[in-house]
């Protein structure tokens, strides 16, 4: 049975393989398969201590908080304890260990549901980090030796490769081979009839806890040198990505059954797919979506594994039926599922291929000219507005200059898949890349590598380290920015008094620079004016709501409450209008579809911003000249169609003054 | 009696927290406050009470936060589209029932494992409504959309009934009526509950059908609060709902619990995050104290269990 789940699924990672190496460009090469791997070590990792410990009847939720609380220990006793690497590095493992024995502790030797425990620890391994750090601290700066671990090469394979390798290697035989692996089915079959076999029930499902945490530790080791920074939230959400990659590997949730390959070809399928979609410049929602659809498919068609009551340990003659069927009807999943590809495939490739397949045609010789420019773009976050309102005027001006855009990058803000991304538009062969810098430290090794393989490197919106990088699109310096909302603080102040200011979360890059900007400017040019509390939203608009109502009852005598992220001002007018203070102003720098029913009901009295459809259309423009050889380091202005002529600093594109808009001038405007 | 002993620590545990606000921050205490707090916790402790009976049933519906995504979208797309806010948050409810009733049926009638045909179910919903919307939120909703068009006072004043009026139904739902004890039944042994006539697969169906009504309910309720609405913002509530339901003395394998105890487990971690800001301690330390709040409190259990 096992054997032909682990066939099925070989069968759908080849199906995956065989229609990518068709429809995505470079996607059957040795480089992009190293990528592949590099991408899947931390979470395959996870997943490959997740296995024994799902077999035995359990569950570890807390893995990747795990891997996050490591990570900073790491990056913390780095740079602030100044131990050397190694010294960290161990200690990271430690603290994998440490937690480990906590959930061994309740789980095994407290007999606590694997679920709860895991539950708990989650909350407590990552409220640790987010509480140790202030959720602020991002450790990077790395020594490269020490980098080199998670970005570099041994003889052309990643150099991670052989660490996921020796622990498949290693839990595979500890699983198959040894006759603790024997025990650990028996429990996760029935733990009561283990015991009374003889079977240390508690030791073993003790040292299942202890290798998981282990395993978490080493992941956070690598993911600190794969991305370079340790952060509070590194490895969120990874344990469902592993749980799932297990699942999808055969293994039963209700324990007894599970085997290695299996859960290595169920993180193959995920990978690939995801892989494949982005090379394909597919949307890759889509990977989640079929996951998900295979998971369902996978367990309910192999439902027997599935379920087990102790009554069923004893397989009836109807199972038996059963698994001719479920062979069939995998098969079946796997033909529709391949098809459903293809099709959407062919249906993308052929919307985006028509044009550039006209354009020798209509030229004759092949110039350098004729082939369409393409320009991946990507912002922080897809689904913060802002962006959204950029891609309408990155949009306008690729229609306008025939450029292919691929609008690509995380959901919500997540600097690893930043990475992923830039790494498969490299793999995938495009000319410029265009990137919103979420983390410095993280990405610039990254667009290095694309400037080292001759694709440009443009970033706008937020900086890299200026040597990954051709230009910057800078939509305001941080001076103006800071010194702008300074300046509407102490207008609506009347030049003296408290404000609050609502940040995204306290590490962002761009904030910090502005905040330190605001208070310089408030030094010099408002001395009556200060700044009574900064809290953090996350860029998420109920918590800007909730802080802002704690700001009100906590700082009585704030007469501003400033939000300097998109979604924040929203959320801080509502609670102002809810609060029923009309004694209270709210400013800061958002967009103005966003506001604009606060604006005309005289809640929000003003808001600071470019605009953000020009900031898209200027990078695209850009991008544009800078593949066409029309650009170079040295100019000082670059026509920009409807925008006119842009100055340009040295290396940086400027999109010019903020703007600020208030009741009389904000319906001029739509986005 | 023996529910309120089951959710004895948890009650402890708000007592104290409690206590030391009293002492130290009463501001606090002050009715606009209280207001803020329950109002904020209220898409929690609506879902919560649909989850503590799926947990009852010896089930786990991890997708909770994903639905209540696609019921918020739903719900305002409609309104944008010119259906009354009222009817709009109806459908959206009976949307939430549909996700809840296909996870019931999968899990009853085909035996799969709750937790992974929600966790398939979770990662499908949330990439599917990723990709409908590509993040972005939905706006230029009619005035009357927020607050279903009741203002500040009323819409408030609708949100604290509805919360407590589910409150009050689903304990009552669970105390007195045959399928409620049937609940209790199939969570505390099926096979015993089917040899006495019951119909364990469909009180699961209905227990995931009930979690599913409510999660579309509160989406909805959540959603009319602000004048736009995003789709990734109740991501990962599953998450809190599971710990406030546990923490309240809800058994995870089934069979034991309350809904007065998970409404204390909802106002316990609920009042944390708040309380620390009046305390003036970094709000960061919040989720580090809520899972050793989790911890404790499941450990308690067996430490009673043991002396018992």
């Amino acid at each position: 049975m096992r054997n032909r789940h682990e066939l099925a699924l070989a069968i759908v990672v080849a199906a995956e393989v065989a229609v990518f190496a068709v429809v995505a460009p470079n996607f059957a090469t040795g480089a992009n398969a190293a990528e592949i791997v590099r991408l899947a070590v931390e979470v395959g990792l996870l997943a490959l201590a997740l296995t024994p410990v799902i077999v035995s009847g359990g569950i570890d939720l807390s893995c990747g908080a795990l891997l996050g609380l490591s990570a900073i220990t790491l990056g913390a006793l780095w740079r602030d304890g100044g131990w050397p690497m190694p010294l960290a590095a161990a200690a990271a493992l430690g603290v994998g260990l440490l937690g480990g024995a906590l959930n061994a502790w309740l789980i095994a030797y407290r007999g606590l549901p694997a679920l709860m425990v895991t539950l708990g620890s989650l909350s407590l391994f990552r409220g640790l980090a987010e509480g140790l750090t202030g959720a602020v601290d991002n450790y990077t700066g790395l020594p490269p030796s020490f980098l080199a671990l998670g970005q570099g090469y041994l003889a052309g394979i990643p150099r991670q490769t052989p660490v996921l390798l020796l622990v498949a290697a290693g839990v595979a035989v500890l699983l198959h081979r040894a006759t603790r692996g024997r025990a650990y089915y028996a429990i996760g079959w029935n733990a009561e009839a283990a015991r009374h076999a003889g079977v240390k029930v508690a030791n073993r499902l003790a040292e299942l806890y202890l290798l998981s945490g282990l395993a978490a530790g080493l992941a956070a080791v690598i993911y600190v040198a794969h991305l370079g920074q340790a952060k509070a939230d590194a490895g969120t959400g990874y344990e469902l990505t592993a749980i799932t990659a297990v699942v999808l590997g055969g293994a039963a949730i209700t324990g007894g059954v599970g085997t290695i390959g299996g859960t290595i070809l169920g993180l193959l399928a995920m990978v690939v797919l995801q892989n494949g979609l982005r090379l394909a410049a597919l949307p890759a929602e889509l990977a989640g979506i079929l996951t998900g659809v295979l998971l369902m498919g996978a367990l309910a068609l192999g439902k027997a594994p599935g379920v087990r009551s102790p009554q069923s340990a004893v397989r009836s003659p109807q199972s038996e039926l059963e698994m001719r069927n479920t062979q069939l009807a995998v098969l079946c999943g796997v033909i529709l599922l391949g098809a459903g590809i293809v099709a959407t495939s062919n249906w993308w490739l052929v919307r985006s291929l028509r044009p550039a397949a006209l354009a020798p045609a209509t030229t004759g010789a092949t110039t350098p000219t004729a082939r369409r420019v393409v320009i991946g773009m990507m912002p922080k976050a897809k689904g913060d507005p802002y962006f959204v309102s950029c891609r309408k005027g990155a949009e306008e001006a690729a229609a306008a200059l025939g450029v292919d855009l691929i609008w690509d990058g995380p959901t919500e803000l997540d600097p690893a898949k930043q990475n992923e991304v830039v790494e498969a538009w490299i793999t995938r062969g495009i000319d410029v890349v265009a990137v919103s810098v979420e983390n410095q430290a993280a990405i610039s090794t990254v667009l290095r590598k694309a400037r080292s393989r001759g694709i440009k490197v443009l970033t706008w919106d937020a900086d890299s380290e200026p040597d990954a990088r051709d230009f910057l699109v800078n939509q305001a310096t941080p001076q103006g920015i800071g010194g702008t909302l300074a300046d509407e603080a102490a207008r609506l102040l009347g030049g003296a008094g408290e404000f609050a200011i609502v940040t995204a979360s306290l590490s962002a890059a761009n904030q910090n620079e502005w905040i330190k900007h605001i208070r310089a400017r408030l030094a010099s040019a408002h001395p009556k004016v200060t700044l009574a509390v900064i809290r953090p939203s996350d860029g998420d608009r109920d918590r800007a709501f909730a802080e802002t109502q704690t700001i009100l009852k906590v700082y009585p005598k704030v007469r501003v409450v400033m939000g300097i992220a998109a979604p924040a001002v929203p959320g801080i007018a509502e609670a102002v209008k809810q609060s029923g203070r009309t004694d209270v102003k709210v400013t800061g720098l958002s967009l103005p579809n966003m506001c604009k029913p606060y604006v005309h009901a005289g809640i929000i009295s003003s808001i600071v911003l470019w605009n953000t459809g020009d900031l898209g259309y200027l990078t695209v423009v850009a991008g544009h000249a800078l593949a066409r050889g029309q650009l170079t380091r040295g100019a000082t202005s670059i026509d920009a169609g409807r925008l006119g002529s842009i100055a340009i600093d040295k290396d940086q594109i400027l999109l010019g003054k903020p703007f600020v808009f208030t009741r009389e001038n904000i319906d001029d405007f739509d986005f | 009696m023996r529910p309120v002993r089951l959710a004895l620590p948890a009650l402890l545990a708000l007592l104290a927290l409690l206590a030391v606000l009293a002492l130290l921050a009463p501001s606090f205490f002050a009715p606009d406050n209280l207001r803020d707090v329950v109002i904020s916790n209220a898409l929690v402790q609506i879902i919560a009470v649909g989850m503590t009976m799926v947990i009852l049933t010896g089930q786990v519906d991890v997708a909770v936060g994903a639905t209540a995504g696609v019921c918020a979208v739903l719900s305002a797309t409609l309104a944008r589209e010119g259906v009354p806010p009222v009817l709009a948050a109806m459908v959206a409810t009976l949307a939430g029932g549909s996700i809840g009733l296909v996870s019931g049926v999968l899990v009853a009638r085909l035996r799969l494992p709750s937790i992974v045909v929600t966790l398939a179910l979770l990662v499908i919903l949330r990439d599917g409504l990723r990709w409908a919307t590509d993040g972005a939120w939905v706006g230029d909703l009619p005035v009357s959309f927020q607050w279903f068009g009741l203002g500040q006072g009323g819409g408030q004043t609708l949100l604290i009934g509805l919360t407590v009026a589910v409150i009050v139904a689903g304990a009552w739902f669970l105390r007195t009526t045959p399928l409620g004890r049937a609940v209790y039944a199939t969570g505390s042994d099926a096979e015993s509950a089917q040899l006495l006539g019951l119909r364990p697969d469909r009180v699961v169906m209905a227990s995931f059908a009930a979690c599913g009504l409510l999660t579309g309910l509160a989406a909805a309720l959540n959603a009319s609060r602000f004048a736009e609405v995003p789709g990734a913002i109740t991501a990962g509530i599953e998450m809190k709902v599971i710990a406030a339901v546990v923490v309240g003395g809800t058994s995870i394998t089934g069979g034991r619990g309350s809904i007065g105890g998970t409404v204390i487990g909802v106002a316990l971690l609920g009042t944390i995050g708040t309380g620390l800001t009046f305390l003036g301690v970094s709000a960061y330390w919040e989720r580090a104290l809520q899972g050793a709040i989790i911890l404790a409190a499941i450990l308690y259990e067996t430490v009673r269990r043991r002396r018992a």
